[in-house]
């Protein structure tokens, strides 16, 4: 017998249920719960432990913070899944209030859209000492799974593409001073691999690794930083210098063009947009560059 | 060259005739997007504000025989059609990588936030809405062979 004592009382506070049909999914593992020593009670009264699903919306606001009230301390509260960490897809709708913890203290975020059953015992037995010594074959991680996004800053040409791809929205991208950080935040992530399909220069790749859960949500990320470019006419910094050396290198690459002509479209490539869309004579110099180029196949 | 390419359709635009009343910014902003915002129009007229010489240049698309932004585009979302060698992109295929925005020599395409895609002139299926709207045919449509030797003589000073 166990000597673990994990009473669940669980809390559905906005949630599509995709969580929930997960939680549900612990079940068919057959991980013998009663010896495990947990046990889903019907009572707040009754639990140790508050298992969250989804974000506050008007209407579970209060029955929140009533069932936090009516469990015993010492309790725990475990946010399951990106809307409970992050309000997930629901960001932005009328009539939800916000994450979890902004109503009630959460001790751990299990991360994903939904978490798998296995990575939800995982954190359990991480988190609360669940002794699952054993039956770690249960929770295999399978063939071709897509966990935490991690990003190769050495490859990384901080073109932007996942951040606009990202439907999530849980890539962010700030310039700051001469650097352009490419930020990739795991309590929004939904580990739908589309910044990986997209990035051209290969820098994203989903691990394998399915230990999404994080006492601190702010701290799971992974970045990767990147020089900026700084124009030559008004020295603002416009894009990352990989980015143009990336296109650069792919014109040299697919389109065999003059020296004269290279050199030209290097310089004007080393020019932000604002500028070139403020001068006659730049125009004019990149319609030469034009002119020139249809000459040639002539 | 050949014919095909010879024979291409694409705008011509002549600074001499251009009076800048910007009609034609007005036209593709509203043909494309129903507003009469001009940072939404495809094409665009400079003007020359610094010493007051009243001169205009368009910033329009070529329709390049070897175009660069399909050259530098990762995901193939930009292309030329083989019929009509009308360059144009395709914004579900777009990532957003705005890689055309700063390679196109011109800056023609340009990040549009609401698609999050990049946009660029679509020539409007044969029948530009800039060209239709040009009250002293500053803009017109011709032959590539013909656009050729007019922009040789404008920006090369040469035939």
């Amino acid at each position: 017998m166990s000597t673990n004592d994990i009473r669940i009382f669980r809390f559905d506070a906005s949630s599509c249920n995709g969580c929930d049909i997960e939680i549900l999914g612990i079940l068919a593992l057959g991980l013998p719960l009663d010896e495990l020593g947990v046990k889903i009670v019907d009572a707040p009264q009754e639990a140790n432990t508050l298992v969250i699903t989804g974000g506050v919306n008007i209407k579970s606001e209060a029955e929140l913070e009533e069932t936090y009230e009516l469990i015993e301390p010492p309790r725990r509260v475990i946010a399951i899944g990106s809307c409970a960490a992050t309000m997930g897809i629901f960001k932005g709708s009328y009539s939800m209030i916000g994450p979890i913890d902004e109503i009630v203290p959460v001790d751990l975020y299990i991360m994903g859209c939904p978490p798998r059953p296995q990575t939800i015992v995982g954190a359990l037995s991480d988190a609360l000492g669940l002794n699952i010594e054993g039956m770690e074959s249960l929770l295999e991680t399978p063939e071709g799974f897509r966990g935490e996004p991690v990003v190769n800053s050495t490859k990384c040409i901080g073109c932007a593409a996942c951040m606009h791809s990202c439907p999530a929205g849980a890539i962010e991208i700030d310039n700051i001073g001469a650097d352009r950080i490419v930020k990739f935040t795991h309590k929004d992530c939904i580990c739908c691999a589309t910044c990986e399909e997209v990035c051209p220069s290969e820098a994203i790749e989903l691990t394998y690794k399915d230990k999404l859960w994080f006492v601190d949500k702010e701290a799971a990320i992974s970045e990767a930083t990147v020089e900026l470019k700084q124009c030559l006419l008004c020295g603002l910094p416009f894009t990352s210098s990989r980015q143009i050396d990336w296109a650069i290198k792919k014109i040299e690459e697919k389109l065999p063009i003059s020296q004269e002509a290279h050199d030209q479209l290097l310089h004007n490539s080393s020019i932000c947009t604002d500028c070139r869309k403020k001068s006659i004579n730049g125009v004019k110099e990149a319609k030469k560059i034009l002119v020139s180029l249809a000459l040639r196949t002539q | 060259m050949d014919d095909k390419l010879k024979n291409q359709k694409v705008i011509v635009y002549d600074p001499e005739l251009c009076t800048g009343c910007r009609h034609c910014e007005i036209a593709c902003a509203f043909k494309h997007y129903g507003s009469v915002d001009l940072s939404k129009s495809y094409l665009r007229i400079l003007f020359n504000g610094d010493n007051g010489t009243g001169t205009f240049e368009a910033v329009n698309c070529q329709h390049c025989a070897e175009p660069i932004c399909i050259n530098v585009c990762p995901s193939e979302a930009m292309g030329k059609d083989a019929e009509t060698g009308w360059v144009t992109v395709n914004s579900l295929k777009c990532i957003g990588c705005q890689m055309c925005v700063y390679m196109c020599p011109l800056a023609v395409p340009f990040f549009d936030e609401e698609r999050k895609a990049a946009a660029k002139c679509d020539f409007c299926d044969g029948d530009p809405e800039c060209v239709r709207h040009c009250a002293t045919a500053a803009l017109r449509v011709v032959s590539r062979e013909d656009a050729l030797k007019s922009n040789k003589r404008l920006y090369l000073s040469v035939g």
